[in-house]
């Protein structure tokens, strides 16, 4: 329970009141001292210096922040128009949801970190770009699944109820459908959190995510693949972070769809 | 203008896949570090030589870029040469000035054949520059030897030059490789199967990554191997792919490559100018104490020695003071945030309404990095600076275009002084010359045209000089600093000397003194 649970909880509040907080600290990231560059680690500064001589602890925290920013904006609205989208599509059926599965079929074809690195790179590099690409490429799997729920769902009884005493469409899938799917998507945005942390580090790298002096894991690694030989510590530390955070989310993720999995429960008890 | 190519800072216009596979290699060449070691042994009768750019074109003729340029040297021979000063000097050829505008060429007796057998005359010479003044070849060298008005041939060894202006440095401009006449006649593909009469004749060039070239003297072969992240060079020199490294090394891995005792590490100053270009037409960079300002605002000496790890002197203009027409005690700004600060205040800027600067850099790793160092050094007087970083092409263009508040760039290769004309003079102005500021300065104009149309060479140098101070003053750049050359190479491989321009003169003398190590 404690590995299971505790530990990547841990990590996942430590990083979500770091991106929080942090902007209370009193960090320095972007502040340069050209005598510092690339120094490793001391009891004062844990994890040295960059480059430029910036403090690498203060910029993962600044890091942790947009990544944490990047995360959740896009999580939330791929979720969102993915399962309304998915939901209205099932619904409705016909020729509708014949046509909305194609889309869906085509999106899913295409790599999506390529199509993300394509449309980054065509509306420029910035941060809003990147929450933008991602989610193009992320509300899918939430439509699918959302789509793949509400088929399994729509033709029970309570659904055939209400339709009968003359409920509206809408107040149908926000009353009766949606209640009844969001476990699974629970768990499908839960895991999509780590895909969206990886997808965010990955364009940064590419240098299409935040601009410098702006931080971020993805950047900071990016930076530091040039001074591998003479200053590992300014890959390891962004390195560790992105994977301490990336596998914490993913035990989460196992962890509550085990606890959301009404079968598991009752063999377990 | 071929004395002062400028060279892209960075050279790749670059897609992100690009990066990416990049990095992908850097990180995979670390992975495989340990299996180069135990796989590699290279054949020990060849030298490696690890570039970061190709050669474009092996043609001197079209050559304008600094690396073609340099195996150009190596390939073909030219008429005139360069000492350390800069002060022309005679290659193939000794000169007499016969008149203002006539110079007569006498080849040097013990001059080499091309590498077809047949001998090098006059009859070359003259092929060579007419094929280059025929406005239909459209040679990028052509408007620099505007001045040569005809030649006619003497005897086999003697060429004379007219020029339709009195020029008293003319030979200096005299640096294109010469190229057999049968084979111009022929349009023989010079850029991929050069001919010429150099020191080393061509073998191959099966493609982009590796030119392979013969040492004719005693048939020593060298490859040059192009290696385009710096990393990458840095582990191949490591393992003994490559036997040697000049320069495009960022200075922390020359630290790291300089502990291993398998290698060995020699610096020279050298020439390449780097500066901050500010628009004098823009209504902030305008003003002289602005300029100044900045000028007093970059910490130079902390630069120099913590970024550039000590491998560059600063620089006060555009021509080092060992260059002939150099000036020693120019007007150099110190680092001064105060006085800074002040003379922002003069100029009205203060916390409420600060001085907002756009700062457009090349997307080169180590000038953005520079570039943010700069950023932030203005930012301590409270100049914001809002920095963006662009692909070679589009910044450059931008540059030339004069839509630009503040840039970095280099000048590279400068050789003579009509470099002045070519930057600062108010008729150089884009596309007439590279005036990319538009410094309009009437007593620089002045200077510039007497300096240009004086005969003695005394004061002409006189002039340069009180140009150089003047140009101090009013500061259109902000001088930074001049880039050593940096050298590395195997401890087995002895002789070569770095030159001034950072050329490849110096494999003419390069051996290998044990056989290659074994790993």
């Amino acid at each position: 329970m404690m590995f299971r649970l505790g530990i990547p909880l841990g990590i996942i509040l430590l990083w979500a009141s770091l991106a929080v907080l942090g902007q209370f600290l009193p960090l320095s990231p972007n502040s340069i001292e050209l005598s510092k560059i690339l120094l490793p680690g001391n009891a004062q500064e844990w994890l040295g210096f960059d480059d430029l001589g910036r403090p690498i602890f203060d910029r993962l925290i600044v890091g942790a922040r947009t990544s944490f920013f990047v995360a959740f904006s896009v999580v939330t609205v791929s979720l969102i128009v993915g399962s309304l989208l998915g939901t209205i599509s099932a619904y409705v059926g016909g020729w509708t949801d014949l046509a909305f599965v194609r889309v869906i079929d085509i999106f899913l074809a295409f790599p999506g970190i390529l199509l993300a690195i394509a449309l980054a790179g065509v509306m420029g590099p910035g941060i809003d770009n990147v929450v933008i690409a991602l989610s193009i490429v992320g509300w899918v799997g939430y439509a699918r699944l959302a789509r793949a729920q509400v088929l399994s769902v729509k033709e029970r009884d309570h659904v055939h109820a209400a339709v009968a005493i003359g409920t509206r469409p809408i107040r149908i899938m926000m009353r009766h459908l949606l209640p009844l799917i969001s476990a699974p998507l629970i768990v499908e945005a839960s895991f999509g959190i780590a895909g969206v942390v990886i997808g965010e580090a990955g364009l940064s790298f590419l240098g299409l995510g935040v601009q410098a002096p702006e931080a971020s894991w993805g950047s900071m690694i990016r930076d530091g693949t040039r001074y591998m030989l003479v200053a590992p510590h300014m890959v390891i530390a962004p390195g560790l972070a992105l994977m301490f955070v990336v596998l914490a989310i993913n035990l989460l993720g196992d962890w509550l769809r085990d606890w959301l999995d009404v079968k598991g429960h009752g063999r377990r008890e | 203008m071929f004395h002062f190519s400028i060279i892209p800072l960075l050279h790749q216009v670059q897609i992100d896949f690009k990066i990416m596979i990049r990095f992908a290699m850097a990180l995979g060449a670390l992975l495989l570090f340990p299996l180069l070691i135990s796989c590699t042994d290279p054949p020990t009768n060849v030298i490696r030589f690890g570039l970061a750019t190709a050669p474009t074109n092996l043609d001197p003729r079209f050559a304008t870029d600094a690396t073609s340029d340099r195996v150009n040297r190596l390939l073909y021979e030219r008429l005139v040469d360069f000492n350390d000063a800069f002060e022309p000097i005679p290659a193939l050829a000794n000169w007499e000035q016969v008149s203002p505008t006539h110079f007569r060429f006498h080849l040097t007796p013990n001059r080499a054949t091309f590498h077809d057998g047949t001998p090098l005359t006059a009859q070359d010479v003259k092929a060579t520059y007419n094929f280059i003044l025929n406005a239909d070849n459209a040679s990028p060298h052509r408007s620099a030897l505007a001045m040569i008005d005809h030649l006619t041939i003497h005897d086999e060894l003697t060429i004379d030059f007219h020029l339709n202006r009195p020029d008293s440095l003319f030979p200096s401009f005299l640096t294109i490789g010469i190229l057999p006449a049968q084979l111009i006649q022929a349009q023989h593909p010079f850029h991929s199967k050069p001919v010429g009469s150099g020191t080393f004749s061509f073998v191959a060039w099966p493609d982009d990554t590796r030119l392979e070239l013969v040492r004719l003297a005693d048939k020593q072969t060298f490859e040059f191997i192009k290696v385009q992240e710096p990393t990458v060079r840095a582990l191949k020199l490591l393992a003994g792919e490559i036997d040697m490294l000049q320069n495009d090394v960022p200075p922390e891995l020359v630290t790291y490559l300089a502990k291993d005792p398998r290698l060995r590490i020699q610096r020279k100053p050298g020439t390449n100018f780097s500066y901050v270009g500010l628009s004098l037409e823009d209504e902030h960079t305008k003003q002289l104490l602005v300029r100044q300002a900045m000028a007093h605002a970059i910490d130079r000496e902390s630069i120099i020695q913590y970024v550039l790890g000590g491998a560059a002197r600063p620089a006060q203009s555009l021509l080092p003071p060992d260059h002939w027409a150099g000036a020693h005690n120019l007007k150099s700004y110190e680092h001064n945030p105060e006085k800074s600060r002040s003379l922002l205040a003069q100029a009205g800027y203060h916390a409420q309404a600060p001085l907002r600067l756009t700062y457009k850099t090349s997307s080169d790793p180590f000038r953005v990095r520079l570039a943010t160092i700069l950023q932030y050094q203005l930012a301590q007087v409270g100049i914001e600076v809002d920095l963006r970083s662009y692909d070679w092409g589009t910044f450059y263009g931008d540059i030339k275009a004069g839509r630009f508040q503040m840039y970095t760039l280099s000048w590279v290769g400068v050789k003579t002084p009509d470099i002045f004309q070519y930057v600062f003079h108010s008729h150089a102005i884009p596309p007439n010359g590279a005036n990319r500021g538009r410094f309009h300065s009437d007593q620089a104009d002045l200077l510039i045209d007497q300096a240009g149309t004086t005969q003695d060479l005394r004061e002409k140098k006189h002039l340069y000089q009180e140009l150089q101070a003047y140009i101090a003053e009013a500061l259109p750049y902000v001088p930074l600093w001049y880039e050593d050359h940096v050298f590395m190479a195997q401890q087995n491989i002895e002789g070569f000397t770095i030159a001034k321009d950072g050329n490849f003169d110096g494999l003419k003398n390069v051996h290998r003194t044990s056989p290659s190590m074994a790993l």
